[in-house]
């Protein structure tokens, strides 16, 4: 009994200190009815997600309530936060989706890319094209045309990729991520050329929401806000695809490909099938953090998507674990704050912000960050802390 | 074809394989029938990992045809072969090494029919029960073989000898109507020998047996027939006691010339 009233106590006293604080801070009555709505739904939903036999007999529905749980608390976060944070945080979470996408190729079916930057690209160039010839069409379709668009790119390079290894697949995704600008450019007509394209209507939140609230607070009703909070909300469901699949008989393929190609045939997993199975998720993936990015920015520009990104995202993941769900949420997160970090650090030593070496930084801090990683932890952080929290269990067994 | 009684399994039919110009198969023709234990055996370079591997479909033959009566097809590719019920273990143990025991056995009922990507990434409730099974089924089947204590385990971490029946259990989940040893006997002890061949003759009961082994000490007292091959030619086919008194066997593997 202890333990279910134990998390029911935990998520009620959660529940109430949310809805105070809702009551506190939110500047209308109205906000403060959302909020506590919102509190309602994350207290329930980590009631039942905890609960162990939920967890034992309906993983999936586990961790659709940690995904709601997630969202909930992001977009309760959002509200209170600056602009500017918030901006971050959702460019960390486009990132973060780029990253599931990689942990599960590279980390999961064993597959190294360098090219995943490029395919960013395809789904935020894929984005501003389509909004450019069909402004009226929906967020949510725009983002699964920009999906099939990258997983479409993903077939293309994953088919030969099922016959390279290692440093040759590292190669050739390589060429990709190298080549992705001059494929750029030389479709200006359709990309812009070297400036990029302009989204022709911005994201604004939709009229009901507006009327609900009074216009001009600090809530739900500011575009950014509501920008930033779809953002989420499709990191969220993006998250809990990815593990979903990590979780599946899909996610076993990958693993038993990884370990030993051999064996995994003998049990009657098709190679070629499984490794550009991987190929294609990991640029879906790629291709919706690059869509939203498209959204936040309101606009697309070939300089973002050059090989640097493709290198920064290889070290981002290997920082947050490869190979895992939280690495890929870590790997987010710190990418979200380097941005934060690096102005901070500018400002501290003087340098010359439009200097060469501010410019640099970024590389030069994600490139440190790596090497102190595959010395210290190769797993990553996240890989990192199970690592820790296996050994203690093994220690109190005994 | 076979006097195991069984309808035939497996058939080599005037099978050959040639890697430029060596000839690693020559002409052999044999059969594995359900409820037998056929040992195949030969001196190093006999030819017996080649067989195997044309068998698998990793060495496609020169010529003839290897005949799985199990589906009704021939020369199979690898990862067919598991559906149409035969198992293999590899030399070694053949695990996959960062994936916990548990699941390296619930990787033999892989080629079950369950849902492909989209199941997967939605988690549909048939995609979940299936999960599920093959995890209770795999357990049982770790309890069955008396390793259950490992299941959450690293195959790195355990002992050579229970990996070993790891590698069986996997090989088993797929529920195989044909299964090939490849040296099920290397590098374990006088117990663990005794327990694996009892394994095997319970094994009988459901299925055939096809074993590479070098071990005469074991192989001997279990099988029901032994294929000696040597220079990639059949030089002999019969009982275990046939077999030691034949001339050419003795010959091959003591190299005594007449």
């Amino acid at each position: 009994m202890s333990g279910t009233a134990r998390r029911g106590a935990l998520a009620l006293v959660g529940l109430a200190v949310a809805v105070a604080l809702a009551l506190v801070l939110a500047p209308r009555a109205s906000d403060a009815i959302a909020a506590a709505a919102v509190a309602t739904v994350t207290a329930v939903a980590a009631f039942v997600g905890s609960l162990p036999a939920v967890r034992a007999e309906h993983p999936a529905l586990a961790r659709a309530a940690l995904t709601v749980v997630l969202i909930d608390v992001v977009v309760f976060a959002t509200a209170f936060l600056s602009v500017p944070t918030d901006f971050n945080l959702a460019t960390g979470a486009g990132m973060a989706i780029v990253l599931l996408g990689l942990s599960f190729l590279t980390g999961a079916s064993g597959q190294i890319s360098i090219g995943n930057g490029a395919f960013m690209g395809v789904g935020a160039f894929a984005t501003a094209i389509w909004a450019n010839h069909h402004a009226t069409t929906p967020i949510v379709v725009t983002l699964l045309i920009a999906v099939v668009v990258g997983a479409l790119f993903g077939l293309l390079l994953g088919l030969p990729a099922t016959r390279l290894r290692g440093p040759y697949l590292a190669g050739m995704t390589l060429a990709f991520a190298v080549a992705f600008p001059a494929i750029l450019s030389s479709f200006s007509s359709w990309t812009g050329g070297d400036s990029g394209l302009q989204l022709p209507n911005p994201v604004t939140a939709p009229h009901w929401l507006v009327g609900l609230f009074r216009a001009g607070t600090p809530t739900l009703t500011t575009d950014t806000l509501w920008l930033t909070d779809i953002v989420m909300v499709v990191t969220g469901v993006a998250f809990f695809f990815m593990a979903n699949l990590f979780a599946s008989r899909t996610g076993r393929a990958m693993r038993l490909v990884r370990d030993n190609d051999v064996a995994a045939e003998l049990v009657g997993v098709p190679l070629p099938r499984t490794r550009v199975i991987a190929f294609v998720v990991s640029a879906a993936y790629a291709a919706l953090g690059g869509a939203l990015w498209t959204l936040l920015n309101n606009s697309v520009s070939p300089a973002t998507y050059g090989f640097a990104l493709s290198i920064t995202i290889l070290a981002v993941i290997v920082i947050g674990g490869i190979g895992t769900i939280s690495g890929a949420i870590i790997g987010g997160i710190v990418y979200a704050y380097s941005t934060n970090v690096i102005a901070w650090f500018v400002a501290r030593t003087g340098l010359d912000p439009q200097g060469n070496l501010a410019s640099q930084l970024n590389g030069i801090i994600f490139g440190a960050l790596l090497i102190v990683t595959m010395l210290f932890s190769p797993m990553g952080i996240a890989g990192t802390v199970r690592h820790l929290r296996q050994r203690r269990s093994q220690r109190e067994r005994g | 074809m076979t006097d195991g009684g069984g309808a035939a399994l497996l058939e080599f039919d005037h099978v050959s394989v040639h890697f430029e110009g060596l000839r690693a198969l020559d002409d052999v023709s044999f059969a594995v029938a359900s409820g037998e234990i056929v040992g195949l055996i030969g001196p190093n370079g006999a030819g017996k990992t080649t067989a195997f591997n044309v068998a698998c479909g990793f060495v496609r033959p020169s010529a003839g045809h290897v005949h799985f009566h199990t589906r009704g097809a021939s020369n199979l590719r690898p990862n067919e072969l598991a559906h149409a019920g035969v198992a293999r273990t590899l030399q070694g143990v053949g695990l996959f090494g960062h994936c916990s025991v548990l699941e390296n056995v619930m990787a033999g009922g892989q080629s079950r029919p369950a849902g492909g990507v989209v199941s997967s990434l939605l988690a549909l409730p048939s995609a979940v029960r299936a999960e599920k099974a093959l995890r209770r089924d795999a357990m049982a089947m770790l309890e069955r073989l008396g390793i259950a204590g490992v299941a959450n385990r690293l195959p790195s971490t355990i002992p050579y000898g229970t990996a070993k029946k790891v590698a069986l259990a996997r090989a088993l989940m797929g529920e195989p109507r044909l299964l090939m040893l490849d040296e099920p006997a290397s590098g374990l002890d006088e117990a663990e020998l005794e327990e694996f061949a009892a394994h095997i003759v319970e094994l009988r009961a459901t299925m055939g047996v096809l074993l590479v082994e070098h071990n005469m000490e074991f192989v001997m007292p279990l099988v029901d027939r032994l294929v000696v091959l040597n220079f990639g030619q059949v030089i002999a086919t019969g009982t275990p006691r046939e077999v030691r008194d034949n001339h050419a066997v003795i010959e091959a593997y003591l190299g005594v010339s007449e």
